[in-house]
C-alpha cells in the first residue's frame, strides 16, 4: 500500500468503488473515530500514569483501523463479543465515551457502575455484551448467541473479537466447529496483533496465517490488513452478508500490531524499538487512512488535522463528565449479584 | 397418587418449560436420539425437533459458553453435562462468565440458563465418572445451586430453575433416576431456596443432601424402632441456602448431623455447622455438631470399596445414633 | 553382636524407673536417637534413644514395669545382622533386686483409681492433681488412660467447665452455677439435661417419674404456694464428683486408715513479728507460711519419721524436706510443693510459695509442683481461725495446722506484764509411725526455731 511512506495510486484506485459506496460522511467518521480511539487510550495512559486508575489496562494504540473497519460493517441489533484490550472496539462501537470514561476510573455513571472496569465495559442495551477478562472467554458464547438469533429466527449476527491468543485456546476450536455445523450467523474476527502479551506469533504458530484453521472447520476464512479500516470493513460486510443468508460462520484474521506493551507492567523485552518503530513509521493506521482520504479528496488536510484537535476536546469533555461523577456508594456493593 | 421416576419427573418438567416457553431449549451430548446418558431426555427429540433438542460435538466448555451466549440474548437454556465430573471442562465459562455477567456488567445483564448434571458414586463408574462437586459451585457468588432428592423435587426445582434469571447448576443424582415418587402431572413449582422438612423428629437434626436425603430417612425409619427420632432435612438449594428451618430444628433437638456424598474435607457439610454454629440454635447444642461424608479419596472402581467410600444408611443409623444417646 | 540398650541414669538419685510405654516394638528399624520407649521416675518422664541406627529385638520389660538403672531393656540389630540363636533374658538382678525402702516411694493410690484403666503414672498424676480418673477419656490401648490423657485433662483453661452450648444457656437464664455441677454427657460434660436436673428440682415443675405412685408421692408434699412461705425451697444439690470426690477420698481414706495423733503448741511469735517488721522497712516481704516452710524443712530433717511417707509396706524416710503449702481454691484444696525446701532461702522460699499460690488459682499448676510433697502445712490464721486441726495428707505423716497470732499480756521473768505474739499450731501425726514424743520433740524445736528466728539461718 505504502512505498516510503507513500501511498500507492493503485490503492486508491482500488478502493475507489468503496470510498464512492460509502460517501465521504461515513469515511470521515471512521477517520474521527480512530483518532477518538487513540486519544482516549493515549489519555488512558495519562490518568493511569496520575494514579487515577485502580488496576491494570489493555492499551489498543496502533490497532485502531481494526475496531472502526469490523463495527462500521454491522448494523443496528448486531450482537459485539470483545476482548480485554476492547476500548476501540466499545468506542467504534457507538457507545458513549462518556460513560466509558466514567467506567475506566469506576465511577457510579459507568456503563457497569464502577464494577466491571476497562476489562468489562459493556453496553448491553446496545447488544454490545462486553469486554472479556479471559482470553477466548467469549469466543463460545458467541455461539450461544448465534444459536439464539438462530431459533429467536432474526437477520442479526453476532461478531466474535479475540486476539492471536486465543485461537491456541481449546474453546477456539469446539466453539468454531459448533457453529460451523449448525451454521451459526457467526463472525470471528481474530486480531491478530502480534503478541499474545509476550509469545510472539511465529512461535506460537507454524501456519502463516490464522485463518486457515477455518479449513478445518470447513468456514471461509481470510487474513486482512489489519491497519487498513476499509479491508476490515470489506472482509466482515462479507461475512456478515454470509451470515445473514445462513451460510453460517466466518474466520477473518485482521493483522495488526499493538504500539504499547500488553499491560502497564509490560517491559517489552521480547521485541526491539526498531521493530515498533518500523510499524509506527511506516503503516500507522491513522496516518494511512488520513491520507488514502485527502489523496482522494474525501477529506481537506484542515479537516483532516481538526480531527485530532476535536478528538482530544471529546476526551477532555469525557474526563470532566467521569471527574463530576460520583463513585459507588459502598450500601450498594451487593446489588447486582443475582437477577 | 400417580407414581413416576425421577428422570421421568424431570424430562416432564422439561417438556413442560419447554411446551410453555418457546425460548426454552435443551443442549448437551447425545440429547437427541439417545435421549441422554441416563435417558433424561428421552423422546424429547421427536417432540421438539433437532432445533431445540440440541446434540452437540463432545464440547463441554462449547455446551456452557452456548448456554451463556444463548442466555445473555434472550433464551433460557437448559444444558446439559453427562457426568459432574466433566463440569471440569465448562469451569472457565460457568465461573468466569455465566456467574460473574451480571454483577461485572452493573446488573445490566441476566444469564437465566440451567446446567443440569448428574453427580454420585454407586454406579461402579470410578474416579471420573462418579464425583460430586457440588461444593465448588456453592462457592461461587452469582449461581445457584439446587440438588433434588426426590422425584416430586427434581420436576418442581426444574421447573423453578428453568423460570429463575440466573444461572443454575442442577446437580441430579444417577442413583434416583430410577426411584418412584409422586410427582403431580401440572406444572408446579417448587420454590428456590426453600429448605424441606423430609420427616420431623425430635432426637437428632440430620441434614441430608440429594441421595443422602433417602439414606437418611430409612436411618431414621430404623432408629424409630429404638425410641430415637430424627428430624430429616434437605436444604434442596444449596445457594442460596435457605438456612432457617435448620437453624429452628437444632433448636429443637440440640444435636445435628450433616450428611452428604462429597468428600467431607471443604464440603457443604462445613457450611451447615458453620450456620449452625454461627446462629441462635449454638445456645441449644447438647453435642459437637457431626458430619458424615464422603472419604477424602478417588471414587474406587470395586463394589465393595466403592460402597465404603461414600455415607451408607448403616453409617447414618450408627453415627446418629451415638449423637443421640450423648456420645459426643 | 546386638548393641544392648539399657535403662540410663536420669539423675544421680535415680535408682529403678518404669517403663510407660514402648514407642517402638520388636522388628522395628529405627534410626540413631528415636525415641524407644518412655520412662518415668519419681519426677519426670524421659525418652530412651536408640544409640544408633539399627532394628529393635528382645524388649526384657513389658510397659508398666519397675526396672533399675542401667539394666540392659532391649537390643538393637545393626543393619545387616541376624538375631542371635540365644535370645536374651533379663538379668537376674534385676529380678531379684528388692526396692530400696529409704529411696524408693510407692505409687499411692493406686487403689483408688482402680475401677478405670490407667497405667501407673497416669494414676499418679491423677492423683496428685486431684484429678477423678473416672473423667478421664483413655486414649491408650482399650481405652486405658495414658500420662497425657491426664494432662490434656488437666491442661483444660482455668476456670473452664466442660459444658454444651445448650447446658450454658440453659444456666445463663436459671442462674444455675455450672462450677457446681457434675456432668452426665461424655469426659463429665454438662448437658442441658444436668442443668434441667437442678431446676426441676428447685421448682418442682417436672416429676421426675411418671408413675402414678411418684405422682402420689409429690402429691403428698407439703403443699405451701403462699408466697410469703420459703419452704418450697430445697437444697442446691451438687453430686460429688471430680475434685470433690478424689479430695472426699483420699481424706476419709486416711482419718480412717492413719490413727491420728495431735499435738498443740502455742509459739510466741514476737521474734517473728520484728524479723517481719525490719524486713518490711526494708521493703521486703515475708509471710509467716514462708517463714513456716523455712523453719519447718530444717527441722524436718532433723526429725525424720515426721518427714516420712507410708505406703501399704513401707514407711520412706525421705533425705529432703519438700513442704506443701495447702491453697483453698472454690473446687476444693490444692497442696502445691516447695521442694528441697531445707536448701533453700527464705527469700526464695517466699517467691516459690507466691508463684505457686498464684498459679493454684490460676489454675497452672504443672504436675510437678505437686508431687513428692514429705510434709503439709496448713495456714488459715488469715481467716481469724485460733486453732484446728488438720487430716493428713497421705502417703504424708504430718501435717500442721496453723492458726492466727493473737497478742495477749503475759508475765515477763519479774512478773511484769508484756505484751507478745502468740500462735498455735496443732501438729496432727499418724501415729502408725510418728510416736507421741518425736511430735513432740518436733513441735519444741520447731517453737525454739521459730521464737529465735536467728536460728531460722542455721
Amino acid at each position: 500500500m505504502f512505498a516510503n511512506g507513500q501511498l500507492q495510486p493503485e490503492v486508491i484506485r482500488r478502493y475507489h468503488e468503496v470510498i464512492e459506496s460509502l460517501g465521504p460522511e461515513f469515511l470521515k467518521a471512521m477517520l474521527q473515530d480512530m483518532h477518538t480511539i487513540r486519544a482516549f487510550e493515549e489519555r488512558a495512559e495519562q490518568l493511569y500514569g496520575l494514579g487515577k486508575v485502580h488496576g491494570t489496562m489493555h492499551l489498543s494504540i496502533g490497532q485502531e483501523a481494526t475496531a472502526v473497519g469490523a463495527s462500521n460493517a454491522l448494523q443496528d441489533g448486531d450482537y459485539l463479543l470483545n476482548h480485554h484490550r476492547g476500548h476501540g472496539h466499545c468506542l467504534a462501537w457507538g457507545s458513549d465515551v462518556n460513560r466509558m470514561m466514567a467506567e475506566f476510573v469506576g465511577k457510579e455513571t459507568g456503563y457497569c457502575r464502577g464494577r466491571g472496569g476497562s476489562m468489562h465495559i459493556a453496553d448491553v442495551d446496545s447488544n454490545n455484551l462486553g469486554a472479556n477478562g479471559i482470553v477466548a472467554g467469549g469466543v463460545p458464547i458467541a455461539v450461544g448467541v448465534g444459536l439464539s438469533i438462530k431459533m429467536r429466527k432474526t437477520q442479526q449476527v453476532c461478531m466474535v473479537i479475540f486476539g492471536d491468543g486465543a485461537a491456541n485456546e481449546g474453546a477456539f476450536h469446539e466453539s468454531l466447529n459448533m457453529a460451523s455445523i449448525w451454521k451459526l450467523p457467526v463472525i470471528y474476527l481474530c486480531e491478530n496483533n502480534q503478541y499474545a502479551m509476550s509469545m510472539p506469533v511465529q512461535k506460537a504458530f507454524t501456519i502463516e496465517n490464522i485463518s486457515t484453521r477455518a479449513t478445518a472447520y470447513n468456514i471461509p476464512g481470510v487474513t486482512v490488513d489489519g491497519n487498513d479500516p476499509l479491508a476490515v470493513y470489506l472482509a466482515v460486510q462479507e461475512a456478515a452478508e454470509r451470515a445473514r443468508r445462513g451460510d453460517g460462520p466466518s474466520l477473518i484474521e485482521s493483522k495488526t500490531y499493538r504500539y504499547k506493551g500488553h499491560s502497564k507492567s509490560d517491559r517489552q523485552a521480547y521485541r526491539t524499538r526498531d521493530e515498533v518503530n518500523e510499524w509506527m513509521e511506516q503503516r500507522d493506521p491513522i496516518m494511512r487512512f488520513s491520507a488514502l482520504l485527502t489523496t482522494a479528496g474525501v477529506v481537506s488536510e484542515d479537516e483532516a488535522n481538526g480531527m485530532r484537535d476535536q478528538a482530544i476536546k471529546i476526551i477532555d469533555d469525557a474526563v470532566a463528565f467521569s471527574d463530576a461523577s460520583p463513585a459507588p456508594d459502598v450500601s450498594s456493593l451487593l446489588e447486582g449479584v443475582y437477577a | 397418587m400417580r407414581e413416576i421416576t425421577y428422570a421421568e419427573a424431570l424430562r416432564e418438567g422439561l417438556r413442560q418449560a419447554m411446551t410453555a416457553d418457546p425460548s426454552v431449549f435443551a443442549i448437551g451430548e447425545d440429547i437427541g436420539v439417545y435421549g441422554g446418558a441416563f435417558g433424561v431426555t428421552a423422546g424429547l427429540l421427536n417432540e421438539f425437533g433437532a432445533e431445540r433438542i440440541i446434540d452437540t460435538p463432545i464440547s463441554e466448555a462449547g455446551i456452557a459458553g452456548a448456554c451463556v451466549g444463548a442466555a445473555l440474548t434472550g433464551m433460557r437454556p437448559v444444558g446439559e453435562i453427562q457426568f459432574m465430573d466433566f463440569v471440569t471442562l465448562t469451569m472457565e465459562q460457568i465461573v468466569l462468565q455465566a456467574a460473574k455477567v451480571r454483577f461485572m456488567f452493573g446488573g445490566k445483564a441476566s444469564v437465566p440458563m440451567v446446567l443440569r448434571t448428574p453427580s454420585g458414586s454407586g454406579t461402579g463408574a470410578a474416579a471420573q465418572h462418579s464425583e460430586s462437586l457440588e461444593n465448588w459451585f456453592v462457592h461461587v457468588p452469582g449461581l445457584k445451586v439446587v440438588m433434588p432428592s426426590s422425584a416430586y423435587d427434581a420436576k418442581g426445582l426444574l421447573l423453578a430453575a428453568i423460570d429463575d434469571n440466573n444461572p443454575v447448576i442442577f446437580v441430579e443424582h444417577k442413583l434416583l433416576y430410577k426411584t418412584k415418587g409422586h410427582v403431580p402431572e401440572e406444572m408446579y413449582r417448587v420454590p428456590l431456596s426453600q429448605t424441606n422438612v423430609v420427616r420431623e423428629g425430635k432426637h437428632v437434626t440430620v441434614v441430608a443432601t440429594s441421595v443422602m436425603v433417602s439414606r437418611a430417612v430409612q436411618a431414621a425409619e430404623e432408629l424409630a424402632k429404638e425410641g430415637i427420632e430424627l428430624e430429616v432435612i434437605d436444604p434442596r438449594t444449596l445457594k442460596p441456602l435457605d438456612d432457617a428451618p435448620i437453624i429452628e430444628s437444632v433448636k429443637k433437638t440440640g444435636r445435628a448431623l450433616v450428611v452428604h456424598e462429597a468428600v467431607e474435607m471443604g464440603g457443604f457439610g462445613g457450611e451447615i455447622v458453620a450456620r449452625i454454629a454461627g446462629s441462635e440454635a449454638f445456645d441449644y447444642l447438647e453435642a459437637p455438631v457431626r458430619r458424615l461424608a464422603g472419604l477424602d479419596i478417588p471414587i474406587p472402581y470395586n463394589r465393595e470399596l466403592e460402597y465404603h467410600t461414600v455415607p451408607q444408611v448403616e453409617n447414618i443409623v450408627r453415627e446418629a445414633r451415638k449423637l443421640a444417646r450423648g456420645e459426643y | 553382636m546386638p548393641i544392648p540398650i539399657i535403662l540410663p541414669k536420669f539423675g544421680f538419685t535415680l535408682e529403678t524407673a518404669d517403663i510407660v510405654q514402648w514407642l517402638k516394638h520388636d522388628g522395628d528399624s529405627v534410626r540413631a536417637g528415636d525415641p524407644i520407649c518412655e520412662v518415668t521416675t519419681d519426677k519426670v518422664n524421659m525418652e530412651v534413644e536408640a544409640p544408633e541406627a539399627g532394628t529393635l529385638f528382645g524388649i526384657l520389660y513389658e510397659a508398666g514395669a519397675t526396672v533399675p538403672v542401667t539394666e540392659v531393656i532391649c537390643y538393637l540389630l545393626r543393619p545387616g545382622e541376624a538375631k542371635p540363636e540365644n535370645l536374651p533374658v533379663r538379668s537376674t538382678s534385676a529380678e531379684t533386686s528388692p526396692a530400696q525402702p529409704m529411696t524408693t516411694p510407692s505409687s499411692a493410690g493406686e487403689k483408688s483409681a482402680k475401677d478405670v484403666s490407667a497405667t501407673p503414672v497416669a494414676q499418679r498424676v491423677a492423683e496428685a492433681a486431684h484429678l477423678d480418673l473416672s473423667r478421664v477419656q483413655g486414649s491408650g490401648p482399650g481405652n486405658r488412660i495414658m500420662r497425657k490423657d491426664v494432662e490434656s485433662a488437666l491442661a483444660q483453661p482455668p476456670g473452664k467447665v466442660r459444658a454444651t452450648p445448650a447446658a450454658r444457656h440453659l444456666a445463663d437464664q436459671t442462674g444455675v452455677d455450672l462450677m457446681t455441677l457434675a456432668g452426665s454427657g461424655p469426659r463429665g460434660r454438662i448437658q442441658a439435661a444436668d442443668v434441667q436436673a437442678v431446676t426441676a428440682r428447685q421448682t418442682y415443675i417436672e416429676p421426675i417419674y411418671d408413675t402414678p405412685a411418684a405422682a402420689a408421692v409429690a402429691h403428698d408434699v407439703p403443699t405451701t404456694h403462699s408466697s410469703d412461705s420459703a419452704t418450697t425451697e430445697l437444697p442446691r444439690k451438687v453430686k460429688l464428683e471430680g475434685m470433690r470426690r478424689t479430695i472426699a477420698t483420699r481424706l476419709q481414706k486416711s482419718f480412717q486408715t492413719a490413727p491420728h495423733i495431735f499435738f498443740d503448741a502455742q509459739i510466741d511469735m514476737s521474734g517473728i513479728e520484728r524479723l517481719r517488721a525490719t524486713l518490711k522497712a526494708r521493703s521486703e516481704k515475708v509471710s509467716v507460711t514462708a517463714i513456716l516452710v523455712k523453719a519447718c524443712a530444717g527441722v524436718l530433717l532433723r526429725h525424720p519419721w515426721l518427714n516420712a511417707t507410708i505406703d501399704d509396706e513401707t514407711i520412706n524416710l525421705w533425705p529432703t524436706a519438700n513442704i506443701g503449702v495447702a491453697v483453698a481454691l472454690e473446687a476444693g484444696l490444692i497442696v502445691p510443693v516447695v521442694p528441697n525446701a531445707e536448701r533453700l532461702a527464705m527469700r526464695a522460699i517466699q517467691s516459690k510459695v507466691d508463684d505457686l499460690a498464684t498459679r493454684a488459682r490460676a489454675n497452672t499448676l504443672k504436675i510437678s509442683d505437686m508431687m513428692d510433697g514429705t510434709f503439709t502445712i496448713s495456714n488459715l490464721g488469715m481467716y481469724g481461725v485460733d486453732r484446728f486441726t488438720a487430716i493428713i495428707n497421705p502417703p504424708q505423716v504430718g501435717i500442721l495446722a496453723v492458726g492466727r497470732s493473737v497478742r495477749q499480756f503475759v508475765p515477763d521473768a519479774e512478773d511484769q506484764p508484756v505484751l507478745r505474739s502468740f500462735m498455735t499450731v496443732t501438729l496432727s501425726a499418724d501415729h502408725r509411725v510418728v510416736d507421741g514424743a518425736q511430735a513432740a520433740e518436733f513441735l519444741q524445736d520447731l517453737r525454739g526455731v521459730l521464737e529465735e528466728p536467728s536460728l531460722l539461718a542455721w
